[in-house]
């Protein structure tokens, strides 16, 4: 893991895709077992009874799915400052989901060097999650 | 469910709008950290064990949920639609935070998906032991029935 400069960011640059398999294990170990949460997010049956094709992937998965996708990129000096999502379609567990992202604004604010980036998750090709994320990076100038 | 000729959200619903809940307590343990982080493969150095520090994704899987009897309830089923989260400090292993959340708004939707809905939006701050904000978090619960999904 090697830190990410602000310098060497430029707008429109991507960052490669990650995949990632959601199942009703993982939404479940997510919240700890002894959590209780939505019913849908591991068992298909009681996902297909609120309307959705199975299992849901709940979105606070993605949502750190998401940040540490942003995180890992940015490096150990960076830090995730913001998250925001929008769930456009209801993922269900099984099938793959693939994370891309791209920069789309840097900004020094508040003496902090601040890139912007949109992030999508990918199901059958098609955004289920669209993300814009803010994270504050070192500078090579200390 | 056919769309209604007018809203289902009552004054009752409404009067719920900007009452903040008791303040509820959230431990970060080293114990949920460390299964995120293993979830997730998060193998970054600054939140191993040891390091007294969680990722910050590791407070919205602690299961602090709007409490619900401040939750106006319209239809019976519940989907998160939309989230923001904002991380203001680092995540503290054993770190006591207090979360207080309200409902900011409360609002019709038709057409879409699930046939009319209702978007429901809270705010919950978690607070140090010093009152300071660690972070916050924005989400839209759009509430809806079953039956008027749209296939």
């Amino acid at each position: 893991m090697t830190s990410r400069y602000f310098e060497d960011v430029n707008v429109d640059d991507e960052l490669d895709p990650r995949e990632e398999l959601p199942t009703e294990d993982k939404a479940i170990d997510f919240f700890g077992r002894d959590n209780p949460t939505n019913p849908a997010f591991g068992d298909a049956e009681a996902g297909r009874k609120q309307g959705f094709g199975g299992a849901l992937v709940p979105g606070l998965l993605k949502m750190a799915w998401i940040t540490n996708y942003v995180s890992n990129w940015g490096g150990p000096d960076a830090h995730v400052q913001s998250v925001r999502m929008a769930f456009r379609r209801p993922d269900v567990a099984g099938n793959p989901l693939t994370i891309a992202g791209r920069v789309v604004d840097k900004r020094k604010e508040n003496e902090q060097n601040i890139v912007e980036l949109e992030c999508v998750t990918l199901a059958d090709g098609q955004p289920s999650v669209r993300a814009n994320v803010q994270v504050a990076l070192p500078s090579r100038e200390g | 469910m056919t769309e209604p000729e007018e809203s289902l959200i009552t004054d009752e619903h409404r009067a719920k709008i900007g009452v903040k809940s008791e303040p509820r307590s959230v431990t970060v343990n080293q114990e949920d950290a460390h299964r995120m982080r293993d979830l997730l493969g998060d193998t970054d150095p600054r939140y191993a064990d040891g390091t007294g520090v969680a990722p910050p994704y590791v407070l919205s899987g602690l299961g602090v949920r709007p409490d619900r009897n401040l939750m106006p309830q319209v239809l019976p089923n519940g989907l998160l639609t939309q989230i923001e989260w904002r991380f203001f400090k680092p995540l503290l292993i054993g770190a006591t935070l207090q979360a207080v959340s309200s409902v900011i708004d409360i609002r019709d939707r038709l057409g879409g998906r699930y046939g009319y809905s209702v978007l429901v939006m809270t705010q919950t701050e978690y607070l140090d032991e010093s009152g300071e904000p660690v972070a916050a978090s924005l989400q839209s619960i759009t509430q809806f029935d079953p039956k008027g999904a749209r296939s």
